[in-house]
């Protein structure tokens, strides 16, 4: 009836507003697995340039960065441009020695109006504002997923 | 084409139109003659961009085509790629992915109740019902870490392990989608305005609807008892008990109906699954690595979407990448064949048209890809 409906109406009316006002009274809604800005660990990256190979976004380029660096002999790293980023973690978990993580920096808080702002370097990388906490890391997928036997494999592919 | 007809162009910009999407129409007087979807105002050639990535990596591209819709499109790639593998999930990644798909079904829903209650002039359903969404996209950030493209499946399982408060926290969505869910009936389909605008415009009988490939709630809506989950079980539907509601006249209210009590239906099915997922919470076996090449082949993956069938075909000749990928997308019969079949069969006027499309749910994403 189109009585009931107004009268619903009115019980919404006088509810507290689901919208908040971000950033002038709360900070964005993140939880403690909110993918976002990437973290670089300078002393555990190799070089591997997996990351670049993974990023289905095209958003990793290898840059070099003179230094001391012992277990980086080619003195390349992943500079990540977070325009471009689709922020799927993809780089995280293709990592073999852990080396990005991601943090919970999202939203408005990456926004500029420089679009050259949004390639962040190496050093950039590893040194994040706070606050902020790290949510996805290698840790993440501790033990690591079971390889699919290969003896299976095979059986099933015979089999078609 | 006479003196009396007129041509105008609906849309992407018209707030009648769904989404980015256009209409040619013929008007003769109020009444429109004839619609002619002009697409391609979304294509990004996903088709094309999957084909340069690996098998996994695709999981980020898969999701894209529909925005409202993700978990169920991920799904499919997801499936097509276990089954050109031959790889089976462990038995936990199966029920979670259940209740990801169906949850993805309930925020689709949810979304399409935003539009038609705007496209009848509802002004206060949007709100209600963003307000549910909104709490099934925290859901999915605490769970996944996004809130859209979740990219959560990945063939071989679920990416990562489900957190241990999963039942609590999903219950308590459920209970608060619920609670909106049935003041938008009360106060949206028991409304005779509703139903006045609604009732008995925009008829699909089912012989008509089948021989148009509609599927999804317009099928349904027209009263054939078809549903994926059903006649073809993936992942862990042939666990659960759930029924296909249908609809009597095959007319916009009936679709709409259909869509709302299926809504109830995945809550059913995703209350069914949490004790089984319970059981199994400390269990770590919840994804399997698949192998960087791809034995040489092809793979299928047919899923039911909020919008209908949608089927995903790979073909593989033994790369790191996929050799083609075609996709079956719901939206595209929808809104060529079924609307002209309506349009032409019926006295719809100008005012009707946004109405009988937003009840086919077109996603114009999915139409172009």
């Amino acid at each position: 009836m189109v009585l009931g409906a107004i009268i619903l109406g009115l019980k919404y009316l006088f509810t507290r507003p689901y919208t908040r006002l971000v950033p002038e009274k709360e900070r964005p809604f993140k939880t403690e697995t909110t993918r976002g800005k990437h973290v670089l660990y300078m002393d555990k990256c190799t070089g591997c340039t997996m990351c670049q190979r993974v990023c289905p976004a095209d958003a990793i380029q290898m840059v070099r960065v003179e230094g001391d660096w012992k277990r980086n002999k080619k003195k390349i790293f992943p500079r990540i441009d977070l325009h471009r980023c689709t922020f799927c973690a993809m780089c995280v978990e293709v990592c073999p020695t852990g080396a990005l993580a991601m943090t919970d920096i999202t939203g408005w808080e990456l926004t500029t109006e420089d679009k050259e702002k949004t390639i962040y370097m190496p050093y950039e990388l590893s040194e994040p504002e706070p606050p902020y906490r790290i949510t996805v890391s290698k840790n993440k997928w501790l033990p690591p997923p079971p390889f699919y036997s290969k003896k299976k494999l095979i059986e099933k592919t015979s089999n078609k | 084409m006479g003196l009396r007809t007129v041509e105008i162009f609906l849309g992407p910009q018209h707030p009648g139109a769904p989404g980015n999407v256009a209409f040619k129409l013929t008007l003769d007087g109020e009444r429109v003659v004839d619609a002619e979807v002009v697409p391609g105002y979304l294509h990004r050639g996903f088709e094309k961009l999957m084909e340069y990535r690996w098998w996994e990596v695709n999981v980020v591209m898969a999701p894209r085509f529909c925005v409202e819709d993700p978990d169920n499109f991920e799904l499919a790639y997801v499936l097509a790629v276990e089954n050109l593998y031959g790889i089976e999930v462990p038995e936990k990644a199966k029920y979670v992915r259940t209740i990801i798909a169906e949850m993805s079904r309930i925020q689709s829903h949810l979304f399409w109740l935003l539009f038609m209650g705007a496209a009848v002039g509802a002004r206060y359903i949007p709100s209600w019902a963003m307000a549910a969404r909104e709490e099934i996209l925290k859901w999915y950030d605490y769970i996944t870490g996004h809130r859209i493209y979740h990219h959560y499946l990945v063939p071989g399982g679920i990416r990562w392990n489900i957190p241990r408060d999963f039942r609590e926290r999903t219950l308590k969505v459920l209970k608060f989608v619920n609670k909106i869910v049935d003041d938008i009936k009360k106060a949206l389909y028991e409304n005779k305005i509703f139903i006045a605008r609604t009732r008995g415009i925009g008829i699909l009988k089912p012989q008509d609807a089948i021989r148009l490939s509609a599927t999804g709630p317009v099928l349904r809506g027209s009263g054939v008892r078809y549903d994926v989950r059903k006649v073809d079980p993936y992942e862990a539907y042939d666990e659960v008990e759930f029924n296909i509601p249908v609809g009597e006249y095959g007319d916009t209210y009936d679709r709409c109906l259909v869509r709302l009590k299926e809504i109830y239906e995945s809550m059913n099915i995703i209350r069914q699954l949490l004790d089984k997922v319970e059981k199994l919470i400390d269990d770590k076996h919840y994804r399997y690595k698949i192998p960087l090449v791809a034995p040489p082949g092809e793979g299928i993956g047919r899923v039911e979407s909020a919008r209908g069938e949608y089927i995903v075909h790979i073909t593989s000749t033994g790369g790191q990448t996929p050799y083609r990928i075609r996709l079956r997308t719901p939206s595209m019969p929808h809104l060529t064949t079924v609307i002209k079949h309506i349009v032409k069969n019926e006295e719809v006027t100008i005012a009707d048209f946004p109405i009988i499309v937003k009840s086919l749910d077109p996603c114009a994403p999915d139409l172009d890809r």
